[in-house]
């Protein structure tokens, strides 16, 4: 019996350690997927992947490879991770993928999705998802992986917003208009705070977040064929009175100069660290930096509300994410790439980092987006708008990272510097 | 084999040897092509291709790709490059007399401590190299932390308890220039330094004995001497820290990202992003040939400095 016992033992050891080898065997630093497998697929990814820098989140990655390539025998993963200057990254691709030497799947940043689907490199994906799964996807992330022939070019798979943060030992109430949001940032400083932070420098999350004190009015930035329309009309009333708000806020001290420096969602977090912020616009992302960056007790007075608009009815954010899509005109690699999609990213990835899912049916599913904060993340979702989907919009954005920086040191009045934002953009326009 | 058979042979050796020799002197292409190949491939065929797209609608957003005029037309009509242009022409210029001023103090400094036998020089000239090693976007980093705003920020840490009123170092946009050109200045002076430092090995130290006996000071000395025999090295140092300055972008985009709004945004970076953030390669290609032209200026007012040969050498 006790020899029985023993070699069972012995047996169920040596299993569970040929296991573990083989399932080390598959995944490596660039690799998922036995090296000598007859057929690879190309994948260029992010940190959000088996390489990313939190052990935790790294190991969980590992994990839904690994049990996604043992499901598909015979095929190897080449993983090219991505740096973290996203857009130069983007631009890259997007040029490799043009003269075919881009990757077989990738993952292709939200904002600039339309550009690939316009260059026609990308491959559709409907018949990987039912129409079920699509339908069930928040209506800014259906329209905005939709072509124009009502095809689906890549899978938007997880989701962000921004929100107001504040500390409520300084802060108690939340503000919820502009002008509430000033008195208390101007409150604040009695406090020995520097006000509110948000961004203002040369990059991409100055515009974003600013948009959506434009959004929250009914401002458009472009019109259905993708022109420009910012500076006309009642648009223009809109996005002067977006900028004025936030001179108004540099000017009237409730936000520091610094603010046009201001080019990393990471500076919030140092500031909120350093005691010297109340409060800031950030990230949905930003709460468990926050966690895992603040003393517990700390942490407990930091939380979060939507972000004011110019009255308490009009309320927009930007909800930015990042999608897959497949290059390859292989079906098979196509059908792979869908599956990394599918089968990694979408509900499992999202529940791993606690990235926000693309439908209501996976806020559901999980356990970890039923807590207080993701419920009402989810909430403020209704409020998301994405940027407009045209080739245009990276001029628009650089011009308007332009324009702030201008108007927030006082080189420029709001009027010259949106007229000369405008005809950067026209004349962009006009050559595309 | 007989000692004569020896020497015939060795002759023989010698007697073909000289001729491949003439021979390779005189059909060069052959021993001249495969550096030729190799420049042709890698630095060549890209600038004929920037000069061939700089003539495109080329874009990274798709499209057919035709030939025209219309991009150089649209970068001269565009008002935001003579704004581009001067602040490029001010970091330049700014970067180049700092680290020339700071490269000639260092080495004179260096230099005085060597022939007083002080010691630690060997030391200073490494710590002055160790600012030339590092990387441009780190370089950038590291300012970027000196130079923060936030009631953190180091240098106005500093200033703050000296009871001094912070500095708007990088939100306040002639100031972010200012900030700019110290973190250049930073990095480029070890180069300033070294060729500085050669320079001043050479000059024949009986010039200063001689002046010494006349009387001359240590200002008189300088001005002199030292500064008339260093002419060819400023010279040339100013034509190839121009150069390296005019492609800095690195430790602009890491420092300001070109702002705030476009005070630091110089010629490069705005090339850069031409192309990666507008997506526009044929734009990009043609501020590229109008950068590679002033450069070009640069190098053939450096190659006229440069000694010439003399006709019987």
């Amino acid at each position: 019996m006790r020899r029985k016992f023993r070699v069972a033992l012995l047996a169920t050891v040596a299993t569970l350690v040929a296991g573990a080898a083989s399932a080390q065997d598959l995944i490596a630093k660039d690799r998922v997927g036995p090296a000598d497998a007859p057929k690879t697929l190309s994948f260029r990814l992010t940190g959000d992947g088996p390489g990313n820098t939190l052990p935790d989140i790294a190991e969980g990655y590992q994990k839904l490879f690994v049990d996604f390539i043992q499901k598909h025998p015979g095929w190897q993963i080449k993983l090219e991770r991505m740096s973290d200057n996203i857009g130069q990254e983007q631009a890259r691709m997007l040029e490799q993928t043009k003269s075919g030497t881009g990757p077989d799947c990738a993952a292709v940043d939200s904002f600039v999705l339309a550009l690939f689907m316009n260059a026609g490199v990308l491959k559709p994906l409907n018949e990987y998802f039912t129409q079920a799964e699509i339908d069930d996807l928040f209506p800014f992330v259906r329209e905005g992986i939709t072509g124009k022939d009502g095809k689906i070019y890549a899978w938007w798979w997880d989701t962000d917003l921004r929100v107001l943060y504040r500390n409520k030992d300084i802060v108690a109430d939340a503000p919820q208009t502009w002008d509430e949001l000033k008195a208390a940032a101007i409150a604040s400083k009695d406090k020995g705070m520097e006000g509110v932070l948000v961004n203002g420098g040369r990059w991409e999350g100055t515009t974003f977040d600013w948009l959506a004190n434009f959004w929250a009015q009914g401002g458009k930035l472009v019109d259905d064929s993708g022109k420009p329309i910012f500076a006309e009309g009642e648009n223009r009333e809109k996005f002067l009175k977006a900028v004025n708000y936030f001179k108004d806020l540099v000017d009237s001290g409730a936000a520091p100069k610094r603010i046009a420096t201001i080019v990393n969602y990471d500076e919030f977090n140092a500031a909120a660290a350093a005691g010297s912020t109340a409060l800031f616009i950030g990230g949905n992302w930003q709460l468990a930096q926050l966690k895992s960056t603040l003393e517990p007790e700390e942490f407990a007075k930091w939380t979060f509300s939507a972000i004011p608009g110019p009255t308490k009815d009009q309320r927009s954010t930007g909800t930015g994410g990042w999608t897959i899509g497949a290059f390859s005109s292989d079906p098979e690699k196509v059908a792979m790439c869908a599956g990394i999609a599918k089968e990694i990213y979408s509900g499992a990835g999202n529940a791993l980092q606690q990235q926000l899912p693309t439908s209501k049916a996976l806020f559901d599913k999980y356990d970890v987006f039923k807590s207080d904060a993701n419920k009402a993340f989810a909430a403020a979702l209704v409020d998301g708008q994405a940027r407009p989907g045209v080739p245009i919009y990276p001029e628009i954005s650089n011009q308007i990272q332009v324009m702030m920086g201008d108007v927030l040191t006082g080189a420029k009045t709001p009027e010259a510097a949106l007229d000369a934002a405008n005809a950067a953009v026209q004349a962009a326009y006009a050559r595309l | 084999m007989t000692m004569t058979g020896a020497a015939v042979a060795g002759g023989r050796g010698e007697i073909a040897r000289t001729s491949l020799r003439r021979r390779i002197e005189s059909h060069p292409f052959s021993w001249l092509l495969p550096v030729a190949l190799l420049l042709g491939v890698f630095y060549l065929y890209p600038i004929i291709d920037v000069f061939r797209l700089a003539f495109t609608n080329a874009s990274l957003r798709g499209g057919e790709e035709h030939y025209t005029v219309d991009s150089i037309r649209a970068l001269i009509a565009n008002p935001i490059l003579l704004d581009i242009l001067w602040t490029t022409f001010v970091f330049t210029a700014g970067s180049v007399i700092g680290q020339q001023l700071f490269g000639l103090g260092i080495a004179v400094l260096v230099m005085r401590g060597e022939r007083r036998r002080l010691y630690g020089m060997t030391a200073l000239r490494t710590l002055v190299l160790v600012a030339w090693v590092i990387p441009g976007i780190a370089n950038g980093l590291i300012w970027q932390m000196l130079f923060s705003e936030a009631p953190f920020g180091a240098i106005n840490s500093v200033l703050r308890m000296m009871h001094v009123q912070p500095v708007a170092w990088l939100s306040d946009p002639n100031i972010a220039m200012v900030s700019s050109i110290i973190s250049n200045v930073w990095r480029g002076t070890a180069f300033s330094m070294i060729v500085f430092y050669a320079a001043l090995k050479a000059i024949d130290t009986t010039l200063y004995e001689a002046a010494s006996v006349d009387g001359a000071n240590g200002w008189q000395r300088f001005r002199f001497i030292t500064l008339p025999q260093m002419r060819p090295a400023i010279l040339v140092n100013s034509i190839l820290i121009t150069i390296a300055t005019l492609n800095t972008f690195d430790a602009i985009i890491s420092l300001t990202g070109g702002g705030p709004g476009r005070a630091t945004e110089v010629l490069s970076l705005y090339t850069f992003n031409t192309v990666f953030r507008n997506l526009d390669l044929a734009g990009g290609s043609v501020l590229s040939v109008l950068m590679l032209v002033i450069s070009l200026v640069l190098a053939v007012g450096y190659a006229s400095m440069m000694p010439r040969r003399e006709a019987n050498e």
